[in-house]
């Protein structure tokens, strides 16, 4: 590296980063940093069709103390296409069109680019790289420098193609549409004879036109070690591999972002086009701090403003949620928050952002979608009054300055829960609709370069087999906890590579250098960004893969580092299943059902401390489950804390542990100070929620709100040491100011420090604990409803369909199997009454399906007149469109008589859905058939009807099958394999009576063991967990047909047996018990495969 | 073959009744490379195959299973097996113990129809009629199986009157079975239905039916099997019985050209060696003409004193039956690469091939007649090497100078050569001329080529270019076109630095090119 006063002079102008997506190997922080590194001032990032890197080079420039400027290559299709070796050397380049490099040397400029990529890539019909035209260029030119680009550019191609004279031709057409002081001949020097040809013609065109040149290096990359990720790059972008890619590949490491003095030596024959890099960089005087968003502007009707339209409709919804009786104490109180957060809402100018939202909410009201708010936005009344949020703030004392609060660069930001699947894609729909194609798009996703994806792409790239990445892909770990073993070199080892071997090492250096470089732009799953008929010109819009959606270029964090508003309309699976029971409820049960109006019941409180959670929303999990007894929910309010404290927030924190010994009495409630004791209460003095580190600085130091949501964001981010020591002093001072001692200062300090990087906002907590317990309340009143829901909702939570239909069975609902005659596509309920299909009766009868644990719940008076029927569509192989034609011809023409009668009345089933169907016992309700394998018996033959011809000379079959019945081991096998669940007893009741004589011991009989705690427990693994904060511990589920048992595996014991507990999927427990208040676990020592059950499904659920 | 009805027990002599042996010898990789290596007789041994670093276990003996090795394991797992042998395999060593195994099996019957499958060796004699020989089925079977042993092979074998039922049966079983005739069925009814080798489709219809073993098969109605399955069905049925029949291809006796003389005194002139190989070679060429084949190559295997080996290979363009020519690309060889010693032994192998015919047209134009075309390049390639004639292509690289040869064919007009062409000649100097370079600023100044210095009044570069940089075959070279000056004039030539080849630290220099 060299300093001096010559390498300020020059400026790279033409850096593209990974954000070009296989055209060039660093991110643009690695850029930014490098560009300190060499002492250069500023530097430009361009990337290819796209302004996707540009926050993070921005956000990173700042820091490193560079100015950071904005451009993109942009494609252009007028020009012919881009320069690719002569015809006689053989290559494998395909036709592209050139790329100008267009620099933002104004706001109008930066507004231009993004409006004419915008323009160009909508212009295609779906996701696609597209190229601008002339007539583009010439609409969106103003405020931008245009350079002609390097090999990349259309004067490359052209001088190489048609001469001198058509390359004077595009250039004088650009100077035209730029200006030609706005037009720089751009000469880069790689060290290839080419190129030096090609400078010498630019050369002689810029005297003859009378242009300025300009020196870059188009760099791919920030150091020349990172070329050998660009050729890596570059052959998964041409689906190649590296010794196939031939010319494709750089052709030398020439592309880093180079020094200044050597470019200055490079050029030194041409000084101006060095000391234009400093002219055109002092022009580009726009930075993204001047991006010119602007809030989004909601309709309001003649005579009112924003703010005057928010408050007559905030007004009527005061009066609607605290005008009743129940909440009229509130009203007065209710009004004097609202009052307070309209005055700031109007200050700050948000009152079409929140109008937006409320007209987004209206329309779910409107059309039946169930909304409702999450996230900090609950601590809002205004949220609350115009129905977005379904949290009583003012209630519930909830703190508005953790949503909102004076500072600048803080910025509302709503969420929304929809149920997932089509209503939420209804209104997403209708934002678009609302707000016009270049008004509102999804934010993006950045698919980066993980250990997976990068093992199997650059395994692809050094010409590994598939074999072999499959092998290594299936062991790169996925766990959140990644011990000293989890490497990805121990990855290799297990895969059975040897990472000795030069070629495996290289491949293991790369996977390594790969992580998280972006893939491909992907769409968010739920955030939107909405500004009305303008979002074009503050961000680049294209098509999404998904018909119908449009997305702009920035991830969230991007959206958030440049304060674009964003509401994120998320798809939750629980809301969906709610949706379901409402419609389900009045049905079947008779009853109405209206889920803000939920009494606060003791039996589901009853339940939730029995830890008898399965399927509820954010209860279900295993830590949850272990938790929930201690903390033993009586009230709502127990149940947000229960929410927010299985968090790895509370658990890394160390503040759950206090509470649950506070909560259970083992441990006296004191506070830091006493004036806390108010702000600590509920939560026994343990700080759990982020809204009470707010007001324990509000109430010590005195601090205003949001002075405490500053102090908040400065501990928690650990960004800017300095910003946290003023924030302490002032603390400090405050609490002195106060009378608090130096010993509580010390402890307050202490504990706010601890937790606000962790903490959980109080209000999102209350928004997840209202669907929490509607969730609750419906299992344990609506079992059939809710198991319906749930399983019409797959994938979700945090169980297999398998799973929740056994818990289903052992609280007494009856669950009937897949049958043609009766199962719709989704699952449905049916009386109870009538022509039962048991599940188990089946040829050999086996356990009761309901297990032990039924006789001990109350069964409700609803599930004995109602049964769950499984749907078809848990038929693996089965087309919606075949069960749409069954369903048909059987609305249409009654019930099938035969395997014969289904087949020639549904001739659209295939003979594999066929075999499908009575291999999954679907088929056994018709007539001649006797069991399971007699169906498929038949349906070989049905499957291949002779034709009409050779139908009388057709052999005739025997009467019975020649196939014997499957036994129960078979029948499992084939639930599982042909449908992921049986409907008949779980596989362990099968083996109870020989585990029973081996002591092996059931999930049951752990809650009540006494005496020796050494026990030997079996059953099917259903869930794998080894969370982050659990120091390497891993957790696993095992069912069977009585419940399930808790196991608990040291880091040593997991590493003993890693195989077994990662591949096995019935196994063998033996350890030690331990009962804690009611919460049991066996912790292992010795895990054994349990040979026995053939059956089960393919894998159970791994959290990580 | 006659497939008469046969009746009667295995033991009664009759020539009229069909009867087969199957010899099967599993994990034939690891049987061949152990079989001469008795001191690993009893360690844990497991034989690898394919490319390093990829190679995986393709085949082990009984104690490297008990080790916990297992087949597809990679290298890395099967190195982390305690005492675990590794070997390579060896094609080479499976051909050779396969040939001994035949020709142990020949011993019992001439009639043999290889039947292998995977990684085992198996076979099925025709031992109709060799009671008076060897004895009834079992004491034959119990020889083979001896002499077998003394060869070095473990083998399993069984004996049946149906040839599929014998093939099946030592696939599945250890040791002897002899089954009594119309016991087929019982004998097969337990062997597991994978030994049918089914496809997937079927395989997994049987595996949702139930059918688990031969006997299950068999048990199944004939009709409704083939109206849900097809007409194989009826093939798998019959095999399952035993009673699937067969039509035997033994295996023919091996059409080797080979010619061989041991001289009687070691012989120095190659004149006396070319007389004999005359004639050797007439008698390849009647030999190969009789079955209408020609001759594609010829090795020349001599041995010479002092037990070393000569070997060469000669192959024409095209498969000839020229004498002639023949002996003249052998003298042309010879010529070429004189053996360093008299000559002891001689042998002459060739390999057949069709002859080549070239339709004339009449109106074609009049080019070399394509045989001698072709001898032409013959004799070029018998001069400068198989890889060193035809028509040089470049390749999709940036590596510098790479280019294959590709054989020459005639362009179909003169269009293909009007395509764009580089401007500039070369003239390469081969090999490249090290050189030792005076820098100054980085700068070519000065360079020598140990006769003369050249002083640099141009030079023009770095070009540089390197890639590859994944395998050991990387490159990554500096190029610089310089104006170099002399007593005797000045001169355009190329000097390329090559990184990749440094010695000691320091790059090497050489002088690849003049510009013409």
């Amino acid at each position: 590296m060299t300093d001096g006063v010559g390498d300020a002079e020059y400026i790279e102008l033409h850096t593209a980063s990974a954000f070009s997506f296989l055209a060039a190997a660093s991110q643009p922080e690695a850029l930014a940093e490098r560009a300190q590194q060499l002492n250069m001032p500023a530097l430009a990032l361009a990337d290819r069709n796209g302004l996707y890197g540009i926050a993070r080079f921005h956000t990173m420039a700042k820091k490193c103390g560079i100015r950071a400027h904005i451009g993109a290559e942009i494609a252009v299709n007028s020009f012919g296409s881009q320069l690719t070796p002569p015809s006689w050397l053989p290559h494998q380049f395909p036709a592209a069109p050139p790329r100008l490099l267009l620099l933002c040397a104004s706001q109008a400029g930066y507004q231009n680019l993004c409006q004419l990529i915008t323009r160009f890539k909508m212009r295609e019909a779906s996701k696609a790289e597209g190229a601008a035209t002339l007539d583009d260029l010439e609409e969106f030119s103003a405020g931008l420098i245009c350079l002609t680009g390097g090999d990349e550019g259309p004067l490359a191609a052209t001088l190489a193609r048609e001469g001198s004279a058509a390359a004077r031709k595009h250039a004088n057409r650009l100077a035209s549409i730029y200006g030609r002081g706005n037009l720089y001949l751009e000469l880069q020097r790689h060290h290839q004879r080419e190129e030096e040809c090609r400078n010498q013609s630019l050369l002689s065109l810029a005297g003859s036109l009378n242009l300025p040149v300009i020196a870059t290096n188009g760099v791919r990359y920030a150091t020349e070690t990172d070329r050998e990720i660009l050729d890596v790059l570059t052959s998964i972008h041409h689906h190649t591999s590296l010794d196939r890619a031939g010319r494709l590949l750089s052709y030398n490491d020439a592309r880093e972002l180079r020094p200044a003095a050597h470019m200055a030596a490079l050029f030194a024959y041409l000084p101006e086009a060095i000391a234009n890099t400093r002219i055109v960089s002092d022009r580009l005087e726009f930075t993204l701090d001047n991006l010119g968003y602007e809030f989004p502007h909601a309709p309001v009707p003649d005579g009112d403003t924003m703010d005057s339209f928010l408050e007559k409709r905030v007004a009527e919804g005061v009066l609607k949620r605290y005008g009743s009786p129940a909440k009229r104490h509130l009203l007065a109180k209710a009004r004097a928050q609202v009052a307070h957060e309209l005055k700031l809402i109007a200050k700050l100018g948000f009152a079409g952002y929140f109008l937006i939202v409320w007209e987004v909410v209206r329309y779910c009201q409107q059309h039946g979608i169930l909304a409702q708010g999450r996230g900090s936005a609950a601590n809002s009344a205004v949220c609350y009054a115009l129905e977005i949020t379904a949290v009583d703030p003012v209630g519930m004392e909830l703190l508005f300055e953790r949503f909102l609060n004076e500072n600048r660069g803080e910025w509302p930001d709503i969420d929304l829960d929809l149920p997932s699947g089509d209503q939420r894609e209804q209104v997403i729909q209708h934002v678009y609709e609302r707000y016009g194609q270049l008004g509102a798009a999804m934010t993006a996703n950045v698919i980066s370069y993980r250990g997976r994806s990068a093992a199997r792409e650059v395994g692809k790239a050094l010409g590994f087999d598939d074999d072999q990445l499959a092998r290594l892909s299936g062991l790169v770990g996925h766990w959140e906890w990644r011990g000293e073993n989890d490497t990805m070199a121990r990855n290799f080892q297990q895969a059975g590579f040897d990472a000795r071997h030069p070629r495996i090492a290289k491949y293991l250096d790369l996977c390594m250098r790969m992580q998280n470089l972006p893939r491909h732009l992907g769409q968010h799953s739920g955030g939107m960004v909405i500004c009305a008929g303008m979002l074009n010109r503050v961000v680049p819009l294209e098509r999404a893969s998904m018909p119908g959606r449009t997305v702009i270029q920035w991830d969230k964090e991007d959206c958030a580092d440049l304060g674009l508003i964003k509401v994120d309309l998320l798809g939750l699976g629980m809301m969906a299943v709610l949706k379901d029971c409402i419609e389900i409820i009045p049905t079947h049960y008779k009853q109405e059902i209206d889920l803000a109006t939920l009494p606060e019941d003791p039996v589901v409180y009853q339940t939730l401390c029995k830890a008898d959670t399965v399927g509820m929303f954010q209860v279900e999990s295993r830590a949850q489950m272990a938790s929930i007894p201690h903390n033993a929910p009586t009230r709502f309010y127990d149940l947000v804390v229960q929410v927010a404290i299985i968090r790895p927030g509370p658990i890394v924190g160390k503040m759950m542990h206090p509470y649950m010994r506070r909560r259970q009495g083992k441990e006296e409630v004191t506070y830091a100070h006493p004036s806390l004791e108010p702000v600590l209460k509920r939560t026994l003095g343990v700080p759990l929620f982020q809204e009470q580190l707010l007001r324990m600085a509000m109430t010590v130091a005195s601090f205003t709100g949001a002075e405490a949501e500053e102090l908040r964001r400065a501990v928690g981010m650990r960004r800017s040491m300095q910003r946290m020591k003023d924030l302490e002093g002032r603390l400090r001072d405050g609490m002195t100011r106060n009378g608090i001692g130096p010993e509580a200062q010390d402890n307050i300090v202490q504990g706010i420090s601890s937790f606000a990087m962790y903490g959980f906002p109080e209000s999102h907590a209350a928004s997840f604990a209202l669907i929490a317990y509607a969730s609750a309340y419906l299992k344990v009143h609506y079992l059939a409803a809710f198991t319906c829901g749930l399983l019409n909702n797959q994938p979700m939570g945090f169980y297999s369909p398998a799973v929740l239909i056994k818990d289903a069975q052992r609280h007494g609902l009856r669950v009937r199997p897949i049958c043609v005659q009766h199962s719709h596509w989704l699952c449905t309920l049916e009386p109870a009454s009538g022509n039962l299909n048991l599940p188990g009766t089946l040829g050999a009868p086996g356990p009761s399906p309901l297990g032990t644990r039924a006789s001990t719940n109350s069964q409700q008076p609803a599930e004995a007149t109602l049964s769950l029927r499984i749907g078809l569509n848990y038929i693996k192989g089965l087309r919606q469109s075949s069960a749409a034609a069954i369903l048909e011809s059987r609305n249409h023409a009654g019930v099938f008589a035969s395997i014969d009668d289904l087949a020639q009345r549904v001739p659209t089933l295939n003979r594999k859905e066929l075999v499908a169907l009575a291999s999954a016992g679907a088929l056994k309700a018709l007539g001649e058939v006797a069991h399971r394998r007699d169906a498929l018996w038949q349906v070989e033959q049905a499957g291949r009807p002779v034709g009409p011809l050779l139908r009388s000379a057709a052999p005739t079959s025997s009467a019975a099958t020649p196939l014997r019945a499957m036994t129960t081991d078979e029948r499992l096998a084939a639930d599982y394999a042909g449908t992921g669940i049986t409907t008949g007893p779980h596989p362990m009741a099968y083996q109870r009576e020989s585990l029973r004589q081996q002591g092996i011991l059931s999930a049951q009989d752990l809650e009540t063991r006494t005496g020796t705690p050494h026990v030997r427990i079996a059953g099917r693994v259903i869930c794998r967990q080894r969370p982050g904060t659990a120091k390497g511990f891993v957790f696993l589920s095992l069912e069977d047909e009585t419940g399930i048992a808790n196991i608990i595996l040291t880091p040593d014991a997991f590493e003993q047996n890693r195989l077994v507990v990662t591949r096995t999927r019935f196994l063998i427990v033996a350890g030690k018990l331990q009962n804690q208040d009611g919460v049991v676990h066996v912790k292992a020592h010795t895990l054994t495969p349990l040979s026995a059950p053939t059956a089960g499904p393919d894998q159970a659920r791994n959290f990580h | 073959m006659d497939r008469r009805l046969c009746m009667g027990t295995i033991g009664e002599p009759s020539m009229k009744q069909e009867l087969y042996a199957c010899i099967t010898a599993a994990e034939f990789p690891a049987q061949a490379l152990l079989r001469l290596r008795t001191d690993l007789e009893s360690e844990p041994v497991a034989v690898l195959e394919g490319r390093a670093p990829l190679e995986t276990v393709c085949s082990l003996n009984r104690p490297a299973r008990l080790k916990g090795a297992a087949l597809h394991m990679t290298r890395l797992e099967a190195e982390g097996i305690q005492d675990l042998r590794l070997l390579p395999r060896s094609e080479e060593t499976e051909t050779a113990a396969r040939a001994a195994l035949l020709e142990c099996a020949a011993h019992f019957s001439p009639r043999i129809e290889d039947v292998s499958r995977g990684t085992a060796c198996a076979c099925v004699l025709d031992i109709a009629g060799t009671e008076r020989l060897f004895g009834p089925p079992q004491t034959l079977a119990e020889r083979l199986r001896a002499s077998l042993a003394s060869a070095g092979f473990r083998t399993s074998i069984a004996v049946s009157a149906n040839f599929h039922t014998a093939r099946l049966k030592a696939a599945a079983t250890r040791g002897i079975t002899v089954i009594p005739r119309q016991q087929e069925s019982a004998a097969l009814s337990k062997l597991p239905l994978s030994g049918l080798g089914l496809d997937a489709e079927p395989a997994e219809t049987f595996a949702i039916w139930g059918i688990q073993t031969l006997g299950e098969l068999a048990e199944l109605p004939e009709i409704d099997l083939i109206t849900r399955l097809g007409l194989q069905a009826a093939e798998w049925r019959s095999l399952a019985l035993g009673a699937l029949p067969h039509t035997f291809q033994p295996i023919e006796a091996e059409f080797a050209l080979k010619e061989f003389c041991a001289f009687d005194t070691p012989v120095e002139q190659s004149d006396s060696l070319l007389f004999v190989a005359a004639r050797m070679i007439d008698c390849l060429v009647a030999r190969a003409s009789t079955r209408a084949f020609a001759l594609a190559s010829l090795v020349l295997h001599m041995e010479l004193e002092g037990g070393r080996v000569y070997r060469r290979v000669i192959r024409p363009a095209t498969p000839t039956i020229d004498r002639k020519f023949l002996l003249k690309l052998l003298h042309l060889e010879i010529a070429a690469h004189p053996p360093q010693a008299a000559i002891l032994l001689v042998a002459l192998t060739a390999e057949a091939g069709q002859s080549s015919k070239v339709q004339l047209g009449l109106f074609a134009p009049q080019m070399p007649e394509p045989s001698r075309l072709d001898v032409t390049i013959a004799r070029l390639k018998a001069i400068a090497g198989e890889d060193r004639v035809g028509s040089p292509v470049l390749e999709d690289t940036h590596r510098p100078g790479s280019f294959h040869l590709e054989s020459f064919v005639v362009a179909d007009s003169a269009s293909a050569l009007q395509a764009e062409r580089p401007h500039l000649a070369l003239r390469r100097v081969r090999p490249a001329l090290p050189v030792r370079v005076e820098l100054r600023d980085l700068k070519p100044v000065a360079f020598h080529d140990n006769q003369r210095r050249f002083k640099v009044a141009a030079a023009y570069g770095p070009w540089k270019t390197s890639g590859c940089w994944w395998s050991a075959d990387g490159w990554n070279t500096e190029e610089w076109d310089v104006l170099a000056e002399t007593t005797a004039g000045s001169v355009a030539c190329l000097l390329v630095r090559n990184h990749q080849l440094s010695k000691n630290g320091r790059s090497v220099w050489q002088l690849e090119a003049y510009y013409d």
